[in-house]
């Protein structure tokens, strides 16, 4: 019998994910034992040129990573839903839009022109701005066009599992693949890993207070955090109680607070807005001024809350 | 948003706002009035969507200090609009675009002309930023009660 | 009438991208073109964030050389801060680093650029690569290779979190500390390491030096680029890794700049082609005198065979052998053979692995002294150090609360950018010739960037021999999931 062919493509992310798969290790030799891979340009030589020439479906599983920011991107994307039966979001930037996303924050002109333009190293005479399409030398010469926002992958084309984390770490990995090989999977649309939100599982969990009353936050560099204690409970920002589980506490286990890379726990889609409420259930401030001091020692909510998942937050993008 | 008609969206809480009137007679005064149970029943969510759906403000109306019925709905509210407006604010929702007032008017009376008064504040802001972001809408969340981890 | 041929993606290699070849009519090569086709904007998006994200952010910018951005975001913590790490919390980063730089340096090597080398550039596709290493070399070195990364990013995992993403790092030391019960199997790491990076050399010299034809590829001029270099060097002029200055050698070996990284905009410009949309790196004060790299050349190149090429020295004992005897062969100082960037990157791994020796019998490594507290916000933070693809910068300035209010980067590939593409070319019409062109020299035209970017490999496909192999796969908590038998 055929082994089952597999795709693995990277669209707008840093190589994480691709890294991530080879975090497997020696299990991967099983792995790629059991199907024939038909793409992975980080390892393999094979062109986009022949996934273009398979028919609809015949691939059966494309394990897609990064997120869309500009039309190969989205191309790519388009083409590998058409001749998968399987689409597997790989890592917060397929799922969420990921670190990157932060961009939506801004305007792709502010980028180009301080990329272009106005940083200090740049030398730019001429204004040279890199466009689709260029001539040079008498060549033409074109470029993907980079879009205005940066979504994730279901923004562009349907997506049949998610697999969050940045990057997802080796166990789920093979957990996920190991449910396609043997075709245990759950209901399409599900995500690969636990339901329910960190502090489920992390050991600092007990140490919480009753009753959380925070009344100075802290900055993680300001303060010698305590290796066993709650970082809420210590007034360090930490967003496990609004993302999902399943990463191994990578995070805290450096003492370092939870950034959320997992993404919203199970059944909610704007993990920043559920958070907020998490957050204020636990502040303890007696007047408006109190609130108003209290909220200024956060400098920064969005960047925080949606670090990794502002491109399919309610709002997705600034609005100007 | 017109120059003229700033579209607010209004949650009030029942125990201090309006109670003394019907319903259906409020609702013709007040457009997009959302009369609910505690101010701590508004979820973050419903107040983003107000305005991802094309609302220029968010005006909530809940009892004043100390009595509230469910003890803290109203300073879990207040804390919330607090917090969430630092949070919009680089999403390009100016913090004035969410009001909480906390006080009670049993007739609801007061109800229009608050809304009048933020509606001139929010003209004042100019218009509210439109959104430019494509992609599909987010499903509906939901928590999908069954076993499992 | 101009023929285009176009190479997309390119393959076994890093980022996304393409080349475009252009033939005139007589089928040869008139211009070629590498094209970086993605931009993402963190220099902008950062702002407003509070300085002390910045560690965590910046790894995003690459999964496979995460670890550089981290540190050198933390070191530019450092100096905005003014602050010095404890002796404890610097030996904990540079065991970090330099577990990170023999991973990736192996990684490369091994699986992306050794089917190239070990099996010729104009093999069988479908064999050129890991597999038909593989094949010739042995099953047992695949399994090595995948140990000696796997256990390098143990220590990564340990000090920094994620390996493909560290989220650790602070102004003024590190988060978490090195117990002596840990410290043993560092030890055994280092140890072996030490060990398989000098298989790795002993491999190397085997397959591709004593082999006439791989050895005449190396010093064929079509391969040969000559630029000035740039590395980082201590106070004795020995490569290193974490900390120093920047040196500058011209294209005959003589210094041509030796400074601070508080002063890489003076040194540093990037130039901007509408065809790219990476930035071109080049020497300001030569200024940008076009992809070229005859006298007039601002050109320079950054990663292990630049930072050999402009220190004087390895810093540790086993690696200045390996140095001397590549000088050797490669006929002195400076070398302008691209292809010599595979050799001197194993070299800089059996560095990077003595070091992690030194380090992990350091008796300071597992003090409880691991954060200086003394902080004190100033504006500007600039950080530097050597990614293993090259010379990496963040530059951040802050205001008064310590919120990001300026970014400026300068990445690695950014330096050779410019040589790259220059490389590229050069192969082109070296080795293509239409209108119908063989897959093996495309493949060769591949190769000439190749040297310059490690990245991101893996075993793939079936390896040849049956490894019977059970899997338990678990939960972090210990808990089994699932048994996976390869039958």
């Amino acid at each position: 019998m055929a082994k089952p062919k597999v795709a693995i493509c990277w669209l707008g992310g840093c190589g994480g994910c691709d890294e991530a798969v080879v975090d497997i290790n020696e299990v991967l030799l099983s792995v790629a034992g059991a199907v024939d891979l038909v793409l992975w340009p980080v390892a393999l030589d094979f062109k986009y040129d022949s996934i273009r020439a398979m028919k609809d479906g015949e691939i059966a599983l494309s394990i897609i990573n990064g997120n869309i920011r500009n039309s190969e991107q989205k191309e790519m994307a388009e083409l590998l839903r058409a001749k998968s039966q399987i689409v597997l979001a790989f890592g917060a930037c397929a799922c969420f839009g990921g670190t990157p996303g932060l961009a939506n924050l801004t305007t792709k002109q502010d980028i180009f022109d301080w990329v272009y333009k106005n940083s200090p190293t740049v030398v730019n005479p001429k204004g040279n701005v890199p466009k689709p399409n260029s001539r040079n030398n008498g060549n033409e010469l074109t470029l993907p066009e980079i879009y205005e926002q940066v979504q994730a992958l279901n923004g562009v084309i349907d997506v049949d599992y998610y697999l969050p984390g940045c990057p997802p770490p080796p166990y789920l990995v093979m957990y996920a693949v190991s449910a396609v090989l043997e075709n245990k999977l759950p209901p399409k649309g599900s995500t690969l890993a636990p339901h329910r939100a960190l502090c489920d599982s992390c050991k600092r969990n007990k140490t919480k207070p009753e009753r959380m009353a925070i009344t100075e936050i802290k900055r993680i560099h300001e303060v010698e955090a305590t290796p066993d204690t709650c970082f809420l409970a210590q007034g360090i920002l930490c967003l496990g109680p609004a993302t999902r589980d399943g990463c191994g506490e990578s995070c805290i286990n450096i003492n370092i607070p939870c950034r959320g890379c997992f993404g919203p726990v199970e059944g909610v889609v704007d993990s920043g807005a559920k958070y907020i409420s998490a957050l204020a259930s636990i502040l303890d401030v007696q007047s408006d001024a109190d609130m108003t001091r209290l909220t200024d020692q956060f400098m920064d909510l969005a960047g925080y809350l949606y670090r990794f998942s502002l491109p399919t937050s309610i709002l997705k993008k600034k609005r100007s | 948003m017109s120059e003229n008609k700033p579209k607010i969206v209004c949650f009030s809480c029942k125990f201090g706002w309006g109670y003394l009137t019907d319903e259906a007679t409020l609702s013709k005064q007040i457009e997009n009035w959302i009369p609910i149970i505690c101010t701590g029943k508004i979820d973050t969510t419903d107040i983003i969507n107000a305005f991802e759906q094309g609302a220029d403000g968010v005006l909530i109306l809940g009892c004043p200090e100390g009595d509230c019925h469910y003890q803290d709905g109203n300073y879990e509210a207040k804390k919330r609009v607090h917090l969430l407006s630092r949070l919009l604010e680089p999403m390009g929702i100016e913090k004035d675009r969410i009001r909480i007032e906390l006080g009670t008017d049993p007739e609801g009376k007061r109800i229009p002309q608050l809304i009048k008064e933020m509606s001139q504040d929010l003209i004042k802001l100019g218009s509210s930023k439109t959104s430019a972001a494509v992609g599909k809408r987010p499903a509906k969340e939901m928590i999908k009660a069954k076993g499992g981890k | 009438m101009t023929e285009k041929i176009t190479i997309n993606p390119i393959t076994r290699l890093e980022g996304h991208g393409k080349i475009e070849i252009f033939l005139d009519d007589k089928g040869n090569v008139d211009d070629a073109y590498w094209q970086v086709v993605e931009l993402r904007g963190f220099e902008r998006f950062c702002l407003g964030r509070p300085v002390e994200e910045l560690p965590r952010i910046m790894p995003n910018i690459c999964g496979v050389c995460p670890t550089p951005h981290n540190m050198a975001s933390v070191k530019a913590l450092d100096d905005l801060y003014s602050v010095e790490p404890t002796p404890t919390a610097k030996l904990i980063r540079n065991l970090h680093y330099n577990a990170f730089m023999v991973e990736d340096h192996l990684l490369h090597f091994f699986i992306l650029s050794a089917p190239d080398f070990v099996l010729g550039p104009n093999a069988n596709p479908a064999e050129r690569n890991i597999l038909g290493v593989v094949g010739k070399v042995g099953l047992e070195i695949g399994g090595k290779v995948i140990e000696t990364r796997k256990r390098c990013r143990e220590i990564i995992r340990y000090i920094g979190s994620k390996p493909p993403h560290p989220e650790g790092g602070l102004p003024g030391g590190v988060s978490r500390g090195v117990t002596e019960e840990d410290r043993k199997w560092m030890r055994d790491t280092a140890d072996f390491t030490v060990e398989f990076c000098q298989f790795a050399l002993e491999l190397f010299k085997q397959t591709v030096l004593d082999n006439k034809t791989y050895l005449n590829l190396v010093l064929n001029d079509a391969y040969k680029l000559n630029t000035y270099y740039m590395g980082m060097v201590d106070d004795s002029n020995r490569v290193n890794f974490y900390e120093g200055k920047l040196r500058v050698v011209d294209p005959k070996g003589a210094e041509y700049a030796l400074f601070d990284c508080h002063d890489y905009a003076s040194h540093m410009g990037e130039w901007v082609e509408p065809w790219t949309y990476i930035r071109l790196t080049h020497l300001r004060k030569v200024g940008w005198n076009g992809l070229n790299d005859d006298a007039g050349t601002s050109l320079y190149r950054v990663g292990p065979l630049a930072r050999l090429n402009v220190a004087e020295s390895m810093y540790t004992p086993l690696a200045q052998k390996e140095y001397e005897a590549m000088f050797d062969i490669l006929g002195g100082k400076p070398s302008h053979h691209t292809l010599a960037y595979h050799w001197a990157r194993l070299i800089e791994a059996l560095q990077a692995a003595e070091h992690m020796q030194r380090i992990v019998n350091d008796p300071l490594l597992t003090s409880k002294d691991i954060r200086n507290m003394n902080l004190k916000l100033g504006k500007v933070g600039i950080g530097c150090v050597e990614a293993a693809r090259g010379t990496l910068i963040h530059h951040y300035e802050a205001d008064d609360e310590g919120r990001t209010t300026k970014v400026n980067l300068i990445v690695a590939t950014q330096h050779n950018a410019a040589p790259i593409c220059l490389s590229v070319k050069k192969a082109a019409k070296a080795f293509v010739k239409g209108p119908e062109v063989k897959e093996g020299l495309l493949n060769m035209v591949e190769m000439a960037f190749r040297a310059y970017d490690p990245c991101l490999g893996c075993a793939t496909h079936a390896l040849p021999g049956k490894m019977p192999l059970t899997v338990n796969i678990r939960e972090p908590n210990g808990n089994l999931i699932r048994t996976i038998e390869r039958s």
